[in-house]
């Protein structure tokens, strides 16, 4: 057998409550390899919150708290400082919230926990819409994508609104660390969460998590499209520790945007120009992105 | 034993200081901030080994108590009126998690229009969340409950959060004489919390779940049962406080004067104080009143209030707060628990102290007056009567 | 009143199926009540609806215990869910089946139906080999084998509510309605015994869970399982690095092997494996 590329031991149990090819179920996975069985799990009202399965059923081998949608950064905060209180040793906090609960309703409680600097680590795990609830738009659903309720109609083309800058808020807060995850790259992705969770203080995650269902893609093409996502430059793949950015996958060129756009439903009603567009920003996006890694590195000179 | 001339908001500082609570959570609101500022302090010190967190909203004060409790750590976080009403979802979520934590609340009104005085209404609106409530009626009763709760709580036949309110400002901000209990003493009485029912780093299990129809109601039926029982449990907290400390407070329904009564009044809060100075003083003149104080309101002690109604024709129950129903919200419930009893007294609402008005010796005689006069029951916002007007409801 | 149960998987449309059977029993002059039973909502979760119609409105808002009949969207629900729970003597149990009914096994007394809709909806283009778009002709054959409602408010039900292939929709309906085979019943039956509630859980100290979820079998989602040609397989290890289900381990020698009680059967591994060693095949 080849040498494995990522930790062998297993924190997730099968039997689990997500959809065929989940996206959100492969980074759970992939995270807790990193994290080792020492860690606590708060998770709120999400996919997660299902997949977990019932009551007197869990899917996890690790510890894990229900939290409200709301609150998963002062649950973190109270996890730690209980911790601490107890004496605790070596113990990884983790919030594992959806978009949702982290770019909408949860962004006072995540930036709470960010500025009063708990020791933990925030994951936002992102399909991009309410996915739970049955594909709702949330503040991270991407510009012209469909939702049920940014409907294909008439003169509505999904969503008019562009998606919020999360790692951008995250990043106002100085974090001891933030990357963006995915699942599509696992050795990027455990060298991350290995890197984080030895790191004291506020730490954030971004996973892409592709949603088959929600989305409107085949189960079997999760990984493809993760990958498409990051090498046409949609979701690239960086790390920013202690203010230095650092892009963490090189795409030397990058692949035409429209071949992520095209394998995805909910992108089907998308004009030529609107491509074109989705296109601009994205190169835009990349190039600021290279030019800040570029200063970053000559300010550590 | 120490004697301090303490605020009601001190003596809840000092008790979280005695129970030595692990986690504080801490967030401003008038009339509660002073609480937290003395825990900042006792903290900054060193006399109170505790994570302090700062937090950025009521929500978040209750949220990181309860993940802490979910820990096995012993919590205390204090908020009012609209903190309180910001916690409401996570009230379930706490109760829900069997979580005993305790928190100070000072009872003050609710805006529109924003008015910062004594009012229950605050409270009284998360009376079905599965907390256990305790109204206070001095600074005293208040450090002592706050023991108390801690212990209830922590009860291994209750595991449920509990809350100890006291009025704003008649206690708040209020100064008297405290007895503030010797440490060892207390910890005698409250040894560190013993954890049933938490999250091991390292163990497979989930706290909080969810369930289908089919189980449902078990996790519900759990709690009741767990809220049944507290009475009895309360009974022996108080005599193991009365053989620690030399104090007690007499359980969930103190009374005072009753015997041969021919009306009662029902206070809580600090009307109950003014209200007994008036029950002496009409005994003195040979009128036959009595008093008793609804310290836990949560579970509702409906046993005792039957054993007290016996022997009574005519209640009187005095609501800080109107919520919008029949009666007042204590009048109701002392009524639903009278309706199955086999002598059931008439039962007269009165509402006063609304946004901190003060309950006044006159009013309260005045309700006496009424509960005598064999007047019909039925409502009275005795807020307006010195206005000479009389709403009735309903 | 005529009470029918649905049985499906999430995505299959069990949900729309009850809800369409509503619209035509109403525009065939009727009163009906469909709902469905929220559970895990998955794609590929086993998924209840209740339909009742009644020449009155109808009077009960409960899920139905005693349905007279049973629709059956995809054949491997009969062997992990109870779905003949409670069926009435001489009740009808309808199987999306490419087998004949005899082959289905019953409670006593039950008229015993199937039709091959998996091979209809596709013949008319509905859906894919992985999520075939069953429920148009499973009505077909439920409108004929219960007269529950008529071809034509089917039809008509079918032409106003499906927004996507109306024609094909319809073609669909037609053929289950023809194509559905009927084996009778026994009236005189026993009445099978009223289901049994859950017992009360004895909880442990708080709503602590402990038990582990692969006391689950989620194996009945699948419609695809994954095959591995070991004898070409190079031991890379995608497979399990990507498996979103944990339902790949290593035997022995280090070859991977499928869990296949928690395979959900996505096609991840079969579309990563570099030496594509790993075939999808269509569960039986």
């Amino acid at each position: 057998m080849a040498k494995l590329t990522i930790p062998a031991q297993e924190l997730m149990y099968g039997g689990h409550a997500a959809c065929p090819g989940c996206g959100p179920a492969l980074a759970m996975r992939l995270l807790l390899k990193g994290l080792g069985p020492r860690t606590l799990v708060s998770i709120p009202a999400c996919c997660w919150t299902v997949i977990a399965t019932p009551y007197p059923t869990t899917a996890l081998k690790v510890a894990v708290l229900d939290n409200a949608i709301e609150s998963t950064g002062a649950s973190i905060s109270g996890l730690r400082a209980a911790a601490d209180a107890l004496g605790l040793d070596k113990v990884n906090i983790v919030g594992f919230a959806g978009d949702g609960g982290t770019a909408d309703i949860g962004l006072q409680a995540l930036s709470g926990m960010l500025e009063r600097r708990t020791d933990a680590i925030y994951v936002m795990y992102d399909n991009e819409a309410y996915m739970n609830t049955g594909i709702q738009r949330s503040g991270a659903t991407p510009w012209g994508a469909w939702t049920t309720t940014t409907p294909v109609a008439g003169d509505l083309r999904g969503k008019p609104e562009p998606k919020k800058d999360v790692m951008g808020i995250v990043l106002a807060h100085r974090p001891a660390y933030a990357a963006t995850l995915n699942p599509a790259f696992p050795e990027d992705f455990n060298q991350k969460v290995e890197k984080a969770r030895d790191i004291v203080g506020p730490r954030f995650f971004h996973i892409f998590t592709p949603c088959p269902p929600g989305w409107k893609f085949d189960s079997a093409q999760t990984i493809a499209l993760g990958r498409l996502a990051t090498d046409t430059g949609v979701f690239p793949l960086y790390e920013v520790v202690e203010g230095r950015l650092r892009i963490t996958r090189k795409t030397g060129q990058l692949k035409p945007v429209a071949e992520y756009l095209s394998a995805q439903g909910r992108f089907r009603h998308l004009t030529p120009d609107d491509v074109t567009l989705i296109q601009a920003q994205v190169r835009s996006d990349w190039e600021r992105l290279q030019k800040r890694e570029r200063e970053d590195l000559s300010l550590a000179h | 034993m120490t004697a301090k001339v303490l605020s009601g908001n001190y003596a809840q500082s000092y008790a979280a200081l005695l129970a030595r609570a692990q986690v504080v959570s801490a967030y401003p609101i008038t009339p509660q901030t002073s609480i937290v500022e003395k825990i900042a302090d006792f903290v900054a010190s060193g006399e109170l080994h505790a994570q302090y967190v700062k937090v950025e909203s009521e929500h978040s004060a209750l949220q990181v108590v309860i993940s802490a409790a979910a820990l096995g750590a012993r919590t205390y976080t204090a908020t009012s009126s609209q903190g309180l009403l910001l916690m409401h979802e996570l009230l379930h979520w706490a109760s829900g998690m069997r979580a005993p934590i305790v928190m100070g609340v000072i009872n003050r009104a609710v805006a529109p229009p924003w008015n910062i005085g004594a009012d229950h209404t605050d409270t009284m609106s998360q009376r079905d969340t599965g907390w256990i409530q305790f109204y206070a009626e001095s600074n005293q009763e208040v450090l002592d409950t706050v023991l108390q709760a801690y212990r209830l709580a922590e009860h291994p036949d209750v595991r449920l959060p509990a809350m100890v309110t006291e009025d704003a400002f008649y206690l708040s901000h209020t100064v008297e004489p405290v007895d503030v209990p010797d440490p060892a003493v207390v910890d005698r009485f409250l040894p560190p919390r013993e954890p049933h029912a938490v999250l091991v780093p390292g163990e497979a299990t989930r706290l909080g779940s969810f369930t289908g129809p089919e189980h449902y109601v078990d996790f519900r039926h759990q709690i009741g049962e767990a809220m049944a029982r507290v009475p009895k449990v309360l009974e022996t907290v108080e005599t193991e406080f009365e053989r620690a400390v030399g104090r007690s407070h007499g359980g969930a329904l103190p009374t005072y004067r009753i015997d041969d009564a021919d009306a009662v009044l029902i206070t809580m809060g600090t009307s109950t104080t003014t209200a007994r100075s008036v029950v002496d003083e009409l005994r003195a003149s040979g009128r036959r009143v009595g008093l008793a104080k609804l310290r836990l309101f949560r579970p509702f002690p409906d046993e005792e209030l039957r054993r007290l109604a016996r022997g009574v024709d005519r209640i009187g129950v005095v609501d800080r707060s109107y919520t919008f129903g029949p009666m007042g919200p204590a009048a109701t419930e002392v009524s639903a628990a009278l309706y199955t009893a086999r002598h059931r007294p008439e039962v007269t609402s009165f509402l006063a102290g609304i946004g901190g008005r003060d309950v006044t010796p006159g009013e309260v005689r005045r309700m006496f007056e009424t509960l005598l006069s064999g007047a019909p029951a039925t409502v009275h916002w005795e807020d307006l009567e010195d206005e000479g007007v009389t709403r009735i409801h309903g | 009143m005529i009470e029918i149960r649905f049985h499906g998987r999430g995505g299959q449309g069990a949900v729309v199926a009850s809800e369409l059977l509503a619209q035509a029993a109403f525009l065939d002059g009727k009163q009906p009540q469909s709902f469905p039973f929220f559970g895990v909502e998955r794609r590929g979760a086993p998924v209840t609806a209740y339909c009742r119609v009644d020449d009155r409105p109808v009077g009960l808002r409960t899920s139905i215990t005693a349905p007279d009949a049973v629709v059956v969207l995809d054949p491997g629900l009969l062997a992990t869910e109870p779905v003949a729970d409670g069926l009435k003597p001489n009740g009808i149990l309808l199987v999306n089946s490419p087998r004949p009914p005899q082959a289905l096994i019953a409670p006593a007394g039950v008229r015993r139906a199937s039709v091959d809709a998996t091979r209809i909806a596709l013949a008319h283009n509905l859906g894919t080999p992985m999520l075939p778009i069953v429920n148009t002709a499973v009505l077909g054959a439920l409108a004929r084998a219960t007269g529950v409602v008529s071809l034509e408010g089917l039809t008509r039900a079918v032409g106003q509510f499906v927004p996507a292939r109306p024609e094909e929709n319809r073609l669909a309906a037609r053929d289950g309605y023809l194509g559905v085979t009927v084996l009778p019943g026994d009236a005189s039956a026993p009445a099978p015994p009223p289901r049994a509630r859950p017992p009360p859980l004895v909880l442990p100290e708080g709503p602590i869970a402990s038990v582990s979820s692969e006391t689950l079998h989620t194996a009945a989602w699948r419609t695809f399982t994954p095959v591995i040609h070991l004898d070409r397989c190079t031991k890379c290890n995608f497979c399990w690095k990507f498996c979103p289900d944990d339902a790949i381990e290593f035997d022995a020698k280090g070859y991977p092997q499928i869990r296949l009680a928690y395979c959900k059967g996505c096609g991840i591994c079969a579309a990563e494996c570099p030496p594509k060693t790993i075939e999808m095949v269509a569960e039986a």
